[in-house]
């Protein structure tokens, strides 16, 4: 077991964003956790990076408590995230972007004069991220004037360059036209397979890419757990489809979208 | 003993009235339009500057020594106009620039205003004589307060409740509170932003001014006082929390009877003990009493 | 885009100019007046403690209105050295000054960079005005607002005592300073060349993303700031011989303002940027007092307009004009 959450609340004041949320993470999964809005998904994400702390419950990483312990040194530990609404910094070049994270996992700050344009193992590590995700040609281009994707891409790239053993990454496809989204997914998977993360843990709304890439769903409404399982037993329960989805009528369309798609 | 207690209280209360009357002004501004005026010190050394020519020369006029306070008041009052002067043509440049560049405009306001001040009336302090002994002096358990204090003193208590009814019971008072809260959502639905900003900053500069200008007739005016009140209005800031009114109030109580114990015991050591107190609670308690969100 | 021989060649353009313009500035003393190069004297020791201050202003977001309390700490320290001890070894005074003032910036930054924005620069403040109160109050110590004589130091063990003042100031003194201040530039390249510097632009731009991909915002926050008061007691411990005589102004919060104009002046996003706001300021200042006694006015005027209209100082409005050039 890589990851786990156990019984995690959070309030914010009388709000209850999560109320008791328990689940285990295996080495080699992929899962995706669905919910309709306010269900807790960002807030679940926030407490297991560390962000927030929950008001009750603890979450442990290869059988370390890291509660609350803050995304600095989450990242250490082999866990990363990237974020819903583009989190990047804005006048750095893509190849500068990558270097930030390359230059901390190799835990090259502490050489004060060392010069960063000579080193020649921080590039080489950032363009090979680069050239994971597309973004090689536009190394030398400015995050603020790329656009809206790939600076999606690039903050999730930047997440990769930590070589975590965990990602977990919060609507990676929003914002992204619906053709583009298969190409995403493949790219993450074949980044994950390339950089050797273990596990991925992802919050989507799109359900096409959830049931075609997850090995297990986990089901998330007004912040409990409604289902946790494999897709095939998950496409079956109404209720959580209904929930998911909104409305009784559409688990009818979903059933019929599936069986084609089949 | 106790007449000593009593006058540090009293003082304390009385330099409490006119801080809260600053910081107040500072904490609407910084709650609307989220610009911390650095230049609120310099706008009360204005207030006192006025305060003392139009009382000197009015007394000199011929005009009855009693009634100074009311042309004082209104000095005060008028002088706050000036405040669109520098919203309109200052400070409306850069409500969407970053927090630091804000902090420097206001900077370069107050180099500019004390430079003012200068040019017109010199860097010699400044009295107005003792003109408060006018309304003579009251005996209380044997501590003498001058009962010039205790008018300012009920003076800044209306003010207070005066904003707290605005703030709470007004169309004018929701808005703003409206402003401070969401700023996109007021304007979206159709609160005109740069009317409410100028007359926020002009409700902002009153304050100031009229605190300057009640604050004089008890000391005098120096050259400094622009800048050490700002100090002491952010202490009371970080001590009443950024943004609320509350706080100011609180703040404002705290660091005056404080300024008061420090005068009393040691006075070498006033501001000093200001300073540590700001240093502390900023570590202890960020936020204040009653302020929220990140520091 | 631009493609490698332009990036060599504006690289050559660039180190070449520097060339000239540290050799224009070493040869100085030679064909002008005894006044301009004194000015210039002063120039070096404000140029090492703005290029300090940018680390923690333009390269990692800090703006600190207490950083001439850094410069104070060590003019005093080579007052106390030079007057009360009768020491005069000036490479020893640098390096006590950077020792003191490394010292309190560990203390007090590790206090302040738990706080950005506005609570970092009150903070910054108030403890600028503690020292200043300090240095007021205790006057047995100090010399209170009278301050202490600075005497003059021996550079590399030499004695310049028979030399007259000015000669000494504008010949010697010049040289040393001057020679610190290449040296202590090429070093604060070096340092935001390096992954440090990276990460500090990182934290500057954006802390929490910053800190999901490993750094660590408060530490380097202090490293920067333990830095760039180093480099200010320099700057003050050089002022100091200068200008004779010390005293509690140096730390007032006005005077922190001056250094936050110099570097906003000249643009905080450029390197070199301090150097030219702290050359423009000086002379500029000069030139102003003269005129008139309001000169706060008239800078306060400027401030505001850099503010407005021109953020990123002449730096700044030198680059746009380039690009529009180009374009």
């Amino acid at each position: 077991m890589i990851l786990s959450a156990e019984d995690l609340h959070k309030h914010y004041g009388e709000f209850c964003a999560l109320g008791g949320v328990s689940f285990q993470v295996y080495e080699g999964e992929f899962i995706s956790i669905i919910g309709p809005n306010g269900a807790g998904k960002t807030t679940l994400i926030n407490v297991l990076t560390g962000l927030l702390k929950p008001n009750r419950g603890r979450v442990f990483f290869k059988e370390m408590e890291i509660t609350g312990i803050g995304p600095e040194r989450l990242s250490r530990l082999g866990l990363a995230r990237s974020f819903q609404l583009v989190n990047i910094f804005p006048n750095f070049t893509v190849l500068e972007f990558l270097m930030v994270a390359i230059v901390s996992r190799l835990g090259k700050v502490k050489n004060f004069f060392s010069s960063l344009l000579r080193d020649q193992e921080v590039t080489e590590e950032a363009l090979v991220v680069a050239k994971l995700f597309g973004l090689d040609e536009k190394r030398d281009m400015l995050t603020k004037n790329l656009p809206q994707g790939d600076k999606k891409m690039l903050d999730v790239a930047s997440a990769f360059a930590l070589h975590p053993e965990v990602i977990l990454l919060d609507e990676p496809t929003s914002g992204v036209s619906t053709s583009d989204k298969n190409k995403i997914m493949e790219t993450l998977v074949s980044a994950s397979k390339k950089i050797g993360i273990k596990s991925i843990i992802q919050v989507e709304h799109d359900m096409d890419i959830v049931f075609s890439y997850s090995d297990r769903i986990i089901a998330l409404h007004q912040g409990k757990i409604l289902a946790d399982g494999a897709p095939e037993k998950i496409e079956k329960d109404e209720e959580v489809v209904c929930t998911v989805v909104g409305q009784k009528e559409c688990f009818k369309i979903f059933r019929a979208v599936l069986n084609r798609e089949n | 003993m106790i007449e000593t207690i009593l006058n540090i209280l009293f003082s304390g209360v009385f330099n409490a009235s006119t801080l809260f009357l600053v910081a107040a002004g500072l904490q609407v501004v910084f709650g609307v339009q989220k610009v911390f005026n650095l230049a609120c010190g310099t706008f009360y050394a204005l207030g006192a500057y006025v305060g003392i020519t139009v009382v000197k020369s009015l007394v000199a006029g011929g005009f009855p020594t009693p009634l100074f306070i009311v042309p004082l008041i209104m000095a005060g009052l008028l002088l706050g106009f000036i405040g669109p002067i520098f919203e309109r043509g200052l400070i409306k440049f850069v409500y969407d620039r970053d927090e630091t560049f804000q902090l420097l405009l206001t900077f370069a306001m107050v180099m500019m205003i004390e430079d003012i001040i200068k040019f017109i009336w010199g860097t010699s302090p400044q009295t107005m004589g003792g003109i408060d002994l006018v309304y003579g002096q009251l005996n209380i358990l044997g501590a003498t307060i001058p009962v010039y204090n205790l008018i300012v003193i009920g003076c800044s208590f209306g003010m207070a409740i005066l904003i707290g009814y605005i703030l709470l019971n007004t169309k004018f008072g929701r808005t703003i509170r409206a402003a401070a809260d969401k700023r996109e959502m007021s304007e979206a639905l159709g609160i005109n932003m740069t009317w409410i900003y100028v007359k926020v900053f002009t409700l902002g500069t009153i304050l100031g001014t009229l605190g300057g200008a009640l604050v004089i007739p008890a000391g005098a005016a120096v050259s400094e006082m622009g800048v050490e009140l700002i100090v002491l209005a952010f202490a009371v800031v970080v001590i009443g929390g950024l943004g609320s009114m509350k706080g100011a109030f609180v703040g404002a109580l705290v660091v005056g009877v404080l300024k008061s114990i420090a005068i009393s015991t040691y006075p070498e050591l006033e501001m000093l003990t200001i300073y540590i107190i700001v240093i502390v609670v900023l570590v202890i308690k960020p936020q204040g009493l009653f302020g929220g969100g990140r520091v | 885009m631009r493609n490698r021989r332009e990036v060599t060649a504006l690289k050559s353009f660039r180190i070449v100019s520097l060339v000239v313009g540290g050799l224009f500035l070493l040869g100085l003393p030679l064909w002008t007046s005894q006044f301009i190069s004194y000015l210039m004297l002063t120039f070096f020791a404000y140029a090492i403690t703005v290029i300090g201050f940018n680390l923690l202003f333009g390269y990692t977001g800090l703006l600190s209105f207490g950083h001439a309390l850094f410069m104070a700490v060590g003019a005093y320290t080579a007052a106390f050295l030079t007057s009360k001890f009768s020491f005069h070894y000036m490479e020893i005074i640098l390096v006590v000054a950077v020792i003191v003032a490394s010292l309190l910036a560990a203390l007090i930054g590790a206090i302040c960079v738990r706080y950005i924005k506005i609570y970092f620069a009150m903070l910054t403040l108030a403890f600028g005005m503690l020292f200043y109160t300090f240095l007021l109050k205790f006057y047995y110590l100090t010399g209170g607002d009278e301050g202490m004589r600075v005497l003059r130091p021996y550079l590399l063990g030499f004695n310049f005592s028979e030399i007259p003042k000015m000669q000494f100031l504008t010949g010697s003194y010049y040289l040393y300073t001057f020679a610190l201040l290449a040296v202590l530039t090429f070093v604060m390249w070096k340092i935001v060349s390096s992954p440090l510097g990276l990460c500090l632009k990182a934290i500057r731009d954006n802390p929490e993303k910053a800190e999901y991909l490993g750094v660590s915002v408060r530490k380097y926050r202090w490293f920067a700031f333990v830095i760039s008061g180093a480099y200010a007691a320099i700057g003050g411990a050089l002022l100091a011989p200068a200008i004779g005589q010390v005293d509690p102004g140096l730390t007032y919060w006005t005077h922190s303002g001056t250094l936050v104009f110099m570097t906003l002046l000249g643009g905080f996003e450029n390197f070199l940027g301090p150097l030219i706001g702290g050359v423009v300021y000086i002379f500029l200042q000069d030139k102003v007092m003269s005129l008139t006694q309001y000169w706060r006015f008239i800078f306060g005027g400027i401030l505001a307009f850099i503010v407005i209209a021109a953020p990123g100082g002449i730096a700044g409005m030198i680059s746009s004009l380039v690009r529009r050039r180009k374009s």
